[in-house]
């Protein structure tokens, strides 16, 4: 059954990567492209609005996958972290649970800076863009270092 | 836009509404010894939930609407700079 949750919440959590990095990249302030549009072109040229609400949908699901293994994680995997004594391992997942946690708390007010009504102004686009960077930068440490931590006895010698 | 800030509060002062210990299988509102390994990171998460939803309803609407949304990015980014500086004891 863990297993089975472990791998739903790794696939969820790829969704999850790859819509906020299309959209992370689609705020960029770049030139329009003029000519042939490159792979990067095309890889920001979304409808950045239209992901909002999916990714905080896959945002929450993936912190409750992530809060139903957690103790699996505290039960088995932190001990043998600390008989390795490889408290590295142990403090970025300690970060990754603060930055989860906060991402949490940030959703409603990223998602209403995504809405139609708040599209207008300076100060609405420069937190859109801020908002959707620091859920990014979240999103992306809590990826790593979750398949860091999953494969870490084959990783180490 | 409080509530990260709430949730580091909680995790520095020790403010879990509750803890889990997942060996027992078993919550509990206060510290109890002898059950195995705790989980406070599910108290963290409610206690600055309640904090923020309840600064959020006491603050009148009109207040809360003259507040530039930059000062969420702002607080939020503070926010996590703090607490990467906190958790460096980790890496030393």
């Amino acid at each position: 059954m863990i297993v089975v949750l472990l791998l739903l919440h790794g696939l969820v959590a790829v969704a999850l990567l790859g819509a906020i990095t299309h959209q992370a990249l689609s705020v960029l302030p770049l030139a329009a492209v003029k000519g042939q549009r490159t792979f990067v072109d095309r890889f920001r040229g979304v409808n950045g609005p239209a992901y909002a609400t999916p990714i905080v949908v896959l945002f929450v699901v993936t912190a409750i996958g992530g809060a139903l293994l957690y103790p699996q994680y505290r039960i088995d995997v932190r001990p043998a972290l600390e008989d390795m004594q490889n408290a590295a391992a142990n403090g970025v997942f300690e970060i990754k649970e603060h930055l989860i946690a906060i991402g949490l708390g940030l959703l409603p007010a990223y998602w209403l800076v995504w809405q139609p009504d708040n599209a207008q102004g300076v100060a609405a686009a420069s937190s859109r863009r801020a908002l959707t960077w620091l859920l990014a930068f979240f999103v992306w440490w809590g990826f790593i270092v979750g398949h860091v931590l999953n494969n870490i006895r084959g990783l180490l010698p | 836009m409080l509530f990260g800030v709430f949730y580091i509060a909680a995790f520095y002062f020790d403010l879990a509404l509750f803890r889990y210990y997942p060996e027992a299988r078993q919550f509990h509102w206060a510290r109890t010894d002898g059950i195995g390994v705790v989980i406070l990171w599910y108290g963290w998460i409610v206690t600055a939930a309640l904090a923020s939803a309840a600064v959020a309803v006491a603050v009148p609407r009109p207040v809360a609407e003259r507040l530039s949304p930059r000062w969420v990015w702002v607080v939020t980014t503070l926010v996590v700079i703090v607490t990467l500086i906190y958790e460096r004891r980790w890496f030393v």
